[in-house]
């Protein structure tokens, strides 16, 4: 072992023997924390909920307050999307491609659901639409049911989700610029088509990338939901409500069988936003500009 | 179509872009607007184009007011400096983009638009590269794409934003000339903007001289290059030496002319390089000054002299001819003679303009 083998030099092109041994150590370090944190709780979410045989888990799930709780996850997610994919490019439109004041307060206000706790948002909403809320009297008058029903849930969903299109969409609609916009716009387009013949072909993909962010964080939402909710079983109760629900009741198989749908989401959702990376480049480095052939 | 350019006046927050801009560009003209970068020229495009709108003044398009015309409307084709081609469209949909966006009523049928396309992309020289996409081309058929694209809605007006200067030398200089050519066929009224000199003397029928958002002049390009109107054309043309009025009055400068009833104090005067004579010998009945040899450029068509003055030490360069070159043999170091027969003066404001083409010895 060399004693001058740590110059940053060499260090780029022949590791020395402490060096190659530093990087194993880093390695093991980095697998061990994974392996612990991550994968061992995901295994034991299968593991738990299969520990009674196959049979036992299909009947946990297909019980009818957890096939009625996934509906209605479903519901709530397949609302609460489109919403937030509508009002991010509607956002991101506005502040990539106009001036306005007020421009950098939307921009602070997109990122509030990120740093309002999900509790919060969810009193917040039983603040002015429960029954002792601000709108709640004249909600009851006209027998309307927001606090403890779907409309809370959903309204709760797409609070907390409110930020991932739009924060997707922004950075790359401002790397990629508006020539072809107004390119099209000189050459006689009208609004329609720049947005569906030149905008949106050409974010599609970032705008995937930020609904599966989205889909994947309403499916899970847990904190917003629970206030809302009411925890009506078979009615106001989403599939991590439900989790909870079961748990609380000492049904560990039950829950963990709930929860595997949800864990078994996430992966199909991680495994579809890497493969929007590799087919797409969204997220990848950006390619230099060329400047001539 | 024409295009009347109307006291335009244009301010970004604290900064004057164009203020009282006025010109007008004929039918059929093709009309560079040179500047440095950070004059307006730009700016100017735009709020003919529609993309920006001008504080005040007016833009009429054969006559009639288009000042708050929406940009879609104007009949117009703009070309950008990188190209802002559409990258998920094959070429061939680039170019029909313009033809598929017109309302049902006054859309051409898919074979209309199918044959036009194809004479467009004969035009530009790229037939076969239809069924390609923007990033499989190299920046100068890029650039022939967006061409294509522009004029595939016959503007009456066809705008190109520095449309060559992201192309390396060679492409810009074949470019421009082809250019040149679709212009002489097809006669769209076409307004280039460039900070490139050669460019917009090679390529425009007259050059617009734009400077801290003013017009400073527009002219044949025979015409600017001749007789520039004011220091900054003459600086921004080509190479010039540059004589400020102490110095002329240190060399007598000569009262021959009828302009010049006594020597001015403040004036600044310009000669270009082509402009100098060099000799050995002190002329006859020319008043000349002493100077050595510095540097010799003699690659080239033409030979460049790095020239320090006697006395003063002062840089000037001259131009000269090979075969006058190499009948004076010079060498660095040594001295010579030099002397001009015309030299452009202006007073400090750059206002006044005299030319002494008498003889006028610097």
């Amino acid at each position: 072992m060399s004693g001058h083998s740590n110059l940053p030099s060499s260090a780029m092109l022949q590791p020395s023997a402490l060096q190659r041994l530093g990087r194993a150590a880093l390695i093991v370090l980095a697998l061990l924390f994974l392996g612990g944190f991550l994968i061992l709780p995901v295994v034991a979410v299968f593991a738990q909920a299969l520990s009674e045989g196959w049979k036992l888990y299909f009947e946990s799930i297909r019980q009818e307050d957890v096939l009625s709780a996934l509906r209605l996850t479903a519901l709530v997610a397949s609302l609460a999307v489109p919403l937030n994919v509508m009002f991010g490019i509607a956002a991101s439109w506005a502040i990539t491609r106009f001036d306005f004041h007020g421009k950098n307060l939307l921009i602070t206000l997109i990122d509030i659901p990120l740093s309002v706790s999900p509790v919060v948002a969810g009193m917040m909403y039983v603040e002015v639409f429960g029954l002792h809320g601000w709108l709640g009297p004249w909600l009851s008058e006209h027998n309307l049911h927001v606090i403890f029903a779907v409309p809370g849930i959903v309204l709760a969903t797409v609070f907390v989700t409110f930020p991932f299109v739009a924060r997707e969409l922004i950075p790359f609609m401002q790397a990629q610029g508006s020539d072809e916009e107004i390119a099209a716009v000189v050459l006689g387009a009208n609004g329609w088509n720049v947005f569906w013949r030149v905008t949106l072909p050409n974010i599609k993909w970032a705008l995937l990338y930020g609904t599966i962010l989205a889909a994947s964080r309403s499916i899970g939402e847990f904190g917003a939901v629970s206030v809302v909710s009411g925890h009506i079983r078979g009615q106001t109760t989403t599939l991590p409500l439900e989790v909870e629900m079961l748990y609380n009741e000492y049904s560990f198989t039950a829950a963990f069988a709930a929860a595997s749908l949800l864990t078994l989401a996430a992966i199909v959702t991680l495994v579809v936003k890497k493969m929007i990376e590799v087919t797409s480049g969204v997220h990848a480095l950006p390619e230099e500009e060329e400047v001539e052939s | 179509m024409s295009i009347q350019i109307k006291e335009i006046s244009k301010q970004y927050g604290s900064f004057t872009a164009l203020s009282g801009v006025s010109m007008t560009i004929e039918a059929g003209e093709l009309v560079a607007l040179l500047g440095p970068s950070g004059s307006g020229k730009t700016t100017l495009l735009r709020i003919i184009a529609g993309l920006e709108s001008p504080d005040s003044g007016s833009i009429l398009l054969h006559g009639e007011q288009a000042t708050h015309q929406n940009a879609s409307r104007r009949g117009i084709g703009f070309v950008f400096q990188h190209y802002a081609l559409f990258r998920h469209m094959t070429i061939f949909g680039n170019v029909a983009f313009g033809l598929r966006v017109q309302a049902a009523a006054d859309r051409p049928s898919r074979a209309e638009i199918r044959e036009r396309v194809q004479e467009l992309l004969h035009l530009v020289q790229l037939d076969s590269f239809a069924k390609m996409y923007p990033e499989q081309l190299s920046g100068g058929q890029r650039q022939r794409v967006a061409l294509a694209r522009a004029l595939a809605v016959r503007p009456k007006v066809l705008l190109l934003d520095e449309p060559f200067s992201a192309l390396d030398a060679k492409v810009r200089k074949e470019l421009r000339e082809w250019l040149r050519r679709i212009h002489d066929e097809l006669h769209v009224t076409t307004v280039l903007v460039t900070h490139d000199q050669e460019e917009a003397l090679e390529v425009a029928d007259r050059v617009a001289i734009v400077n801290h958002g003013k017009l400073e002049q527009i002219g044949t390009p025979q015409a600017i290059y001749d007789r520039p109107a004011s220091p900054f054309v003459y600086n921004f043309l080509g190479d010039v030496n540059l004589f400020h009025g102490r110095l002329l009055a240190e060399l007598s400068l000569d009262k021959r002319s009828d302009n010049m009833e006594e020597p001015i104090e403040g004036v600044i005067g310009f000669v270009r390089p082509h402009e100098l004579e060099v000799s050995r010998d002190l002329p006859e009945a020319q008043k000349a000054v002493l100077a050595s040899v510095v540097r010799i450029h003699a690659a080239g068509p033409r030979v460049r002299l790095e020239l320090s003055i006697a006395g003063n030490g002062r840089s000037v360069a001259a131009e000269l001819s090979r075969r006058t070159f190499e009948q004076l043999a010079l060498t660095p170091g040594e001295f010579v003679f030099v002397w001009s027969q015309s030299i452009r003066l202006f007073d400090d404001a750059g206002a006044a303009s005299l030319l002494l083409d008498q003889g006028a010895g610097i």
